[in-house]
């Protein structure tokens, strides 16, 4: 499963642009499922199973990734932007990005730290006075070549770290990568599938796919921050690498089933899974607008714990993967003969 | 050799303030193409043509700025500081080489929200409160790695657009390539002049690299090339030099005026590009301990405009390297001309 993590996270999906990575999803399906894409682009895969499920299960994943959008050329060919979900200025400074169809190397500046007096050597610049620099002196040459509306992204290679796993844009490929291989060989039972749109701007395609898919019960398959760095103690870390699938009780977007959680926490024993959960309550994810689709779809999360989410390094551990695969199956297995 | 080519080997090697071994080796072996050439006490590369006369000596600095292990945490995590003048700006979720007993990619952290107070959102953490991630327990990393080892940025080097490129160590590798690239526009009368060229270590952290290698040299004339502040966004007014726009010719009264004048009009005359640098006491490079090493010699010295200086997003441009080059070919070609007649 780490192979198709590394090529679902290489390709470049901000919001609103999914398009690449939904092509290569659709392009590893296998022949027993049958796919559409709706009109705001989510990808619904129906999974015939080798028999009929009891209850109609839904597997989320969200295939976009947070990253910038090109607004502006100034007359010197820099280029302007504003970001896409929530990137934080600090991964921003001095680093490499790609722009636009073409995916022109791109860094954005900074104000050299000798030239920084006094009090500026550690504040931030404000958000709005940030330019990608691709060479260019005016926007004359840039006619053909960016565009405002462009997708921008984070210039970085998915690689190990030690027992970890390093990439852009693990958030959420890598839940799309467990859906794909939950399906790789045919399920006992029928399942759906929803690789989602939009999720960091707002959850705003997995509504729809859910109403679309009109499941039972949902399990959306994500990422989620782990503050388990140095000098992080107790609750606080929220979560561990390498600690197993993260199953949370409530989060900013939802307040999860409990019958559902405490189940979950006892599957993780009976099959042997590694689960914990986030001893904050933070974070949320498509489960916030799913939960509440039509006539309300019990649903549970299951994460990966991430370090470093919305940032060029997102950093799993590579032990969470058996791990997650697990969790997901047992929990969709009891939930479509619930 | 392509520029591009032989500055990306420049600077796909690490050398770090103090452990520039490896980066002198790769700049050694380009050295070596045109003299004799060796390793000094202080790390710094030292070639002579062995060509009789008054020495003329040629510096770029082989360090590049970066971070130093100062212990391993229990999580495994590597608590840093600086070498040399890295910013805490550029550094959350950055990648980066650990050069321990080979070398380890690990990422700088960067502290989620709700470990920061709200006071503090708007500030960078200081480099001794950032940890270096290397997916390893304390024991493995032990094992691997020591206090004392060193860190780079990983940038390697991508073409932009028109002639630029971006990456990390440009800051000198770029006048190491100048360098390099004068010695091949000389040809054969690289041969017949006095030359001593340095690629001194440790200018990120003092300067003792150049000096040491200064006094050695015995020079009564020298050259230092090394990077300076392009405009951007945000610098301020009175940087005024330009991406593209030539090599920026030093003025200041730490340097040998006649030689800034002489050097202003050979550009002029061989219509190579070039901007003006006009400081305003020492010039915070190698210049300044190589013109008071010993008996002192007259200096000079030319810059190649850079952005985002000390981050991995630096960027120059390919044509300004090139200018240095042809400048410092004129004034040395111009020199074996006078002693000729």
């Amino acid at each position: 499963m780490l192979d198709t993590i590394r090529e679902l996270s290489a390709i470049n999906g901000i919001s609103g642009r999914e398009n690449a990575v939904c092509e290569a999803i659709i392009s590893r399906l296998p022949a027993y499922c049958d796919y559409t894409v709706d009109a705001m682009g989510n990808l619904l895969v129906e999974v015939k199973g080798k028999t009929k499920a009891k209850n109609r299960v839904m597997l989320a994943a969200h295939m976009d990734e947070v990253g910038l959008i090109v607004t502006y050329i100034t007359d010197d060919g820099l280029i302007k932007f504003t970001n896409v979900g929530g990137v934080e200025t600090a991964v921003l400074l001095g680093r490499r990005v790609k722009v636009g169809e073409k995916g022109l190397v791109g860094v954005i500046g900074v104000v050299p730290i000798h030239l920084r007096d006094g009090d500026d050597e550690y504040k931030y610049p404000e958000k709005d006075s940030l330019y990608i620099d691709v060479g260019a002196d005016s926007a004359e040459e840039l006619k053909d070549l960016v565009a405002p509306g462009d997708a921008v992204t984070f210039d970085s290679e998915p690689y190990a770290l030690g027992h970890c796993y390093k990439g852009k844009a693990l958030d959420d490929r890598a839940g799309c990568a467990v859906l794909l291989d939950l399906v790789k060989e045919q399920p006992d039972f029928d399942l759906a599938l929803a690789f989602t749109v939009q999720e960091e701007v707002g959850l705003r395609g997995a509504g729809c796919a859910a109403f679309s898919l009109n499941p039972d019960y949902a399990i959306v398959v994500e990422t989620t921050t782990a503050a388990d760095i140095a000098g992080a103690e107790g609750e606080k870390k929220v979560c561990e690498l390498g600690k197993g699938a993260v199953v949370p009780f409530m989060d900013r977007s939802t307040v999860y089933s409990p019958k559902l959680f405490q189940r979950a926490q006892e599957l993780a024993r009976e099959k042997g899974f590694l689960m914990q959960t986030k001893t904050m309550v933070a974070g949320g994810n498509d489960a916030g607008i799913i939960h509440k689709t039509a006539g309300g779809v019990p649903t549970v999360t299951v994460s990966f714990a991430c370090r470093y989410l919305h940032s060029p390094s997102c950093v799993i551990h590579r032990d969470d993967i058996d791990q997650m695969r697990r969790a997901a199956e047992a929990i969709a297995e009891e939930l479509a003969n619930a | 050799m392509e520029l591009f080519d032989l500055m990306k080997k420049l600077t796909d090697c690490d050398g770090t303030s103090g452990d520039e071994t490896n980066a002198a080796a790769v700049a050694k072996a380009e050295l070596e193409k045109y003299m004799p050439c060796e390793i000094d006490r202080m790390g710094s590369v030292v070639g002579s043509t062995g060509a009789v006369g008054q020495p003329i000596l040629l510096d770029a600095h082989l360090d590049q700025i970066g971070l130093i292990v100062t212990a391993i945490d229990e999580t495994g995590f590597l608590k840093i500081t600086a070498c040399g003048g890295a910013d805490a700006l550029v550094l959350a979720a950055a990648e980066v080489t650990v050069h321990g007993k080979e070398n380890l990619p690990g990422i700088i952290v960067s502290t989620p929200p709700h470990l920061i107070k709200e006071d503090e959102r708007k500030k960078a953490r200081k480099i001794t409160e950032l940890s270096v991630d290397l997916g390893l327990t304390k024991e493995e990393a032990e094992q691997k790695v020591a206090v004392g080892d060193r860190i780079t940025l990983n940038a390697p080097l991508k073409k932009m657009l028109n002639e630029r490129v971006c990456g990390a160590s440009l800051d000198d590798r770029c006048g190491v390539a100048s360098l390099l690239l004068c010695l091949e526009r000389l040809g054969d009368l690289v041969k017949e002049l006095p030359l001593r060229v340095v690629f001194s270590a440790n200018e990120e952290t003092g300067g003792s690299g150049a000096k040491v290698a200064a006094y050695s040299a015995g020079a009564s004339e020298a050259i230092a090339v090394d990077v300076s502040f392009a405009k951007a966004p945000g610098v301020k007014e009175t940087v005024r030099a330009k991406l593209g726009k030539g090599t920026m010719i030093g003025f200041a009264p730490t340097l040998d005026h006649a030689m800034s004048k002489e050097l202003q009009r050979l550009a002029e005359e061989g219509n190579i590009p070039y901007q003006f640098e006009v400081m305003s006491g020492r010039t915070g490079t190698n210049a300044d301990d190589i013109a008071t090493a010993g008996h002192g010699a007259k200096m000079a010295l030319l810059s190649i405009p850079l952005r985002n200086m000390h981050t991995a997003a630096e960027v120059i441009d390919l044509r300004d390297v090139e200018a240095t080059a042809d400048l410092m070919a004129a004034y040395l070609k111009n020199k074996a001309v006078k002693k000729d007649a």
